[in-house]
Formats: structure tokens, C-alpha cells, sequence
């Protein structure tokens, strides 16, 4: 293979996904090609940081201490359990029987007791103080770390239906071409029928107020049937995940209409974008 | 690896990460420590992604500090920076471990556990100087054409071959490498430039 053959695979190369016998063909080409390896080195940098494109997420707390452990590390104690104690041991010692049994007890003893104790006071209530306050921190970081739990299960939830779907046996593609009023746009669907429906679209006009795009199961002679509402982004693009509708039957294609805000039943307007199942 | 090297000086941790590495191989705890606060968080995350299960996930990110750990001496700076190591490993790792599973294809599907977590868990978007970074990323990757998009992405988070990309999404395999290949370099193009 020649030089520009065996370009086109620096990605997959640097993604791992070369079957083996393509990866040793490419690495021997590598070797003698100083534009490829600097192709090479450039992706590796990209493919890397793929590993921030994904949600960030805290590891359990216990891993950081089994991974210590595992590598021999003393155990360590966190500072608020080293705190209690201290507590727990002052008033041990202010109830000593010593301060208790003379009667002799001068006046400036019982004033040095009071300071004392007075002083005590106020340090217990400076960490009762500093404990509250370790407390609130602790319940307002619980309750950004819910919602942000409820935000990633949302995320997870959407990205699940559509790896479901492409991951289906029964997948099936279909592009949509633009029609009259949109002669630019395109669509594409890929359909499970077990799994469901993900539609991304490209170059779809601005809506006028008031109206949206409908999309539809074409099913030939039959009545079609909605599959949802798509909303583009101020270019004009858009991707999106449908349910299949119980009520699909079988499907010869998918089609787009503008139609007003909320939709309808069964098509009223015109046709933006039209693609028969293969 | 031009990227990694500028999210590492950019969390002005290149040279911290390098002493880190220096101070394990003396055997010193509290450098293992360090590391996993800086990256832990990081390398977990790339694992849950891959594996969808978040036993799974902690065995890999345990696997790949103790790795770190036992090969710390060994680690020669000349490869680029500490965290592409460290992501590299727990990448080939959770892999292996989809690929083995594979043989059930229906475990590929069962991702329900993936963000059951019982000690909290929250996205990156805030605290740690990598956030503005990350999210940068993610919203270049998502503004690939779609098939760009889908293509690296089951080949770099599901682990699937050139020719298992083309079966799953029905294209020929010409037009996969090509995909790949432009949107990769799609991505450093913006990257770069921002």
C-alpha cells in the first residue's frame, strides 16, 4: 500500500482499532515516514484527551484508601475522628476528684478554676462552632452532589436509549433528503424498532414563530404516524432520541413537516425532508 | 501528545506529577496519595465510561495506581506526561475487560449500574482547573458531524475494531478510517485554536 492509503489510518491507529495484521503493515510504514509519525504524535494528543470528554465523576471515597493499603501505606485518620476524642478527655479532667475534696480551697484557686474553665468554654464552643460549620459545608456538598447525580442520570439515560439503539440487532438506516422549501437540508435516522429512533438533521430553516417540525412514520397507504417533535439549534442542526410508537406497523420511510407549535395528529404542512426505508 | 502536555501545565502539575513519580519509587506513601487526589477522579471516570460498571471501574483505577506504584522508577518522562500514562492504562484495561465481556452481548446493554453510586457523585464542572478544560472538549467532540462523532466513539469508548465500527453502523470500511481520521483531526484543529 502507498503512503496516502496508509495515512487515512493514523486515526484509527492511534484509537487502537486496527485489526492486527493492519497495525503491523502501518507501524512498518511508520517507521520510514516522518509525515505519518508526526500525524501520529499529533492524534495521540486528541485521542487523549477524549478521556475528558466524558462526564467526571467521583471515584467512591473508600478506593483512595484501599489503594493506599494495597501499596502498603500506614493507616491514616481523618481529622475529624482525631477531633472527638479531644473532646471527650477535657471534661475528664475538670471532674478530677483533686478539685473537689479540700475545703481549704482558696478564693484566687476557685477564680483560677472558674478562669479555667471559662476558658474551656469558650474554646468547646469555638469547636462546636468549627463542627457546625464542617457539618453545613458537608450537607450543602450532598446536595450539589444530588443534583448533579440527577443531572447525570438524565444524561446517562438519554445516551443509553441512543447506544441501545445503534447497538440493536434490528437497525436500520435512513437518509432523509430536503424537499422544496429546504433543498439543503439532510437527515438521518437510525431505527430499531425494539429500541427505538435517534434522527440527527443538518440545514433545516429557521421555524417562524409559532410552528415546529413534526417527524414522521411513513407507512405507504396507511395514515403516518408521529414520531416527535425536533427542535434545531440556531444553525440548524439537531439530534434527538424517539421511542418507537406502538402504533408503527411497518414502516416505509420517515418524513419531516413544519407544523404548529405542540403538533398534530396527522400531517398538515409541508414536507421538508422525505427518506425511504432501503 | 502535544495535547496532554498543555492540560498538565496548564494544572501546573507536569513537574509536580514527574517528583511524584521520583518519590514513589523511593517508597514514600504520601507522593501515591498525591497522585491519586490529582488524577483519581480522572482515571475513574474514563473507566466508568468504558466498562459501565462501577465495581468494574474501581478494580481498573485501583489496578492502575498499583501499576504506577510498582513501576514509578521505571517511568521515563521522555513519554509524555504522567496522566496520559496513567489514562492509557486504565483505557487498555477497561477494554480488555468489554472485549472479554463481549462473548455475552447482552451485557453491553445492561448499563443500569453505571452511575449507581452510593458515595456521592458529582460532574467535574466546578473546582478543579481541568473543568474548563473538560467541558471545552466534550463540547468540540459534540459538534463533530454525527457519523465522525459515532465512529470514534464506539471505537475509543466501546473498544470496537475498524471492522466491528463499519458492522455497527452499516458504512463501508474505507469510509470509517476516513471518518475517524477527520474528525480526530477536526478536534485538534478547534482544540488548538482555542
Amino acid at each position: 500500500m502507498d503512503h496516502d492509503a496508509l495515512r487515512e489510518s493514523t486515526g484509527l491507529y492511534v484509537l487502537g482499532a486496527l485489526a492486527a495484521t493492519d497495525r503491523e503493515a502501518f507501524e512498518a510504514h511508520l517507521a520510514t515516514c516522518a509525515v505519518c509519525a508526526a500525524e501520529v504524535r499529533t492524534l495521540a494528543g486528541v485521542s487523549n484527551a477524549l478521556a475528558y470528554a466524558v462526564p467526571q465523576i467521583d471515584p467512591p471515597f473508600a478506593l483512595r484508601s484501599r489503594i493506599l493499603m494495597d501499596a502498603g501505606a500506614p493507616r491514616q485518620t481523618s481529622s475529624l475522628s482525631s477531633a472527638v476524642p479531644a473532646l471527650e478527655s477535657r471534661p475528664r479532667a475538670a471532674s478530677s476528684p483533686s478539685f473537689v475534696s479540700s475545703g481549704w480551697l482558696s478564693a484566687a484557686a476557685m477564680l483560677a478554676l472558674a478562669v479555667g474553665l471559662g476558658g474551656y468554654a469558650v474554646s468547646l464552643r469555638q469547636r462546636v462552632g468549627g463542627l457546625e460549620l464542617q457539618l453545613r459545608e458537608t450537607v450543602n456538598r450532598l446536595d450539589r452532589s444530588e443534583q448533579a447525580v440527577a443531572v447525570a442520570t438524565q444524561i446517562a439515560e438519554r445516551a443509553q436509549v441512543r447506544v441501545a439503539v445503534l447497538t440493536s440487532p434490528d437497525l436500520t438506516q435512513v437518509n432523509l433528503a430536503g424537499q422544496r422549501p429546504a433543498p439543503r437540508a439532510i437527515g438521518r435516522a437510525f431505527w430499531s424498532r425494539s429500541s427505538g429512533l435517534v434522527f440527527a438533521a443538518t440545514e433545516l430553516p429557521q421555524l417562524p414563530a409559532g410552528r415546529t417540525y413534526q417527524l414522521w412514520f411513513l407507512r405507504g397507504t396507511s395514515p403516518p404516524v408521529s414520531a416527535g417533535l425536533l427542535k434545531p439549534d440556531g444553525s440548524g442542526r439537531m439530534t434527538a432520541a424517539f421511542d418507537t410508537p406502538a402504533s408503527v406497523g411497518t414502516s416505509t420511510g420517515l418524513a419531516v413537516s413544519i407544523e404548529p407549535d405542540g403538533g398534530v395528529p396527522a400531517p398538515t404542512g409541508e414536507l421538508y425532508l422525505v427518506g425511504l426505508t432501503q | 501528545m502535544w495535547f496532554m502536555w498543555a492540560l498538565a501545565v496548564l494544572a501546573g502539575s507536569a513537574a509536580a506529577d514527574q517528583q511524584a513519580l521520583e518519590r514513589m519509587a523511593r517508597g514514600e506513601h504520601d507522593a501515591l496519595a498525591e497522585l491519586y487526589d490529582r488524577y483519581g477522579r480522572t482515571v475513574y471516570s474514563l473507566a466508568l465510561r468504558i466498562v459501565r460498571d462501577q465495581g468494574d471501574a474501581e478494580d481498573i483505577v485501583q489496578e492502575v495506581f498499583s501499576q504506577a506504584w510498582r513501576q514509578a522508577g521505571r517511568y521515563d518522562s521522555g513519554r509524555g506526561p504522567v496522566v496520559g500514562w496513567l489514562l492509557t492504562m486504565a483505557r487498555s484495561r477497561a477494554i480488555d475487560r468489554v472485549r472479554g465481556r463481549r462473548v455475552r452481548p447482552a451485557a453491553i446493554l445492561d448499563e443500569t449500574a453505571a452511575l449507581d453510586m452510593p458515595d456521592g457523585a458529582r460532574l467535574a464542572d466546578e473546582q478543579l482547573e481541568w473543568a474548563g478544560r473538560a467541558s471545552q472538549i466534550r463540547s468540540v467532540f459534540e459538534e463533530l458531524p454525527l457519523l465522525q462523532r459515532m465512529a470514534i466513539e464506539l471505537a475509543f469508548y466501546e473498544g470496537l475494531t475498524h471492522s466491528e465500527v463499519a458492522e455497527r453502523l452499516e458504512l463501508p470500511l474505507g469510509t470509517v478510517k476516513t471518518r475517524i481520521r477527520q474528525g480526530l483531526l477536526k478536534m485538534k484543529d478547534r482544540l488548538g485554536r482555542e
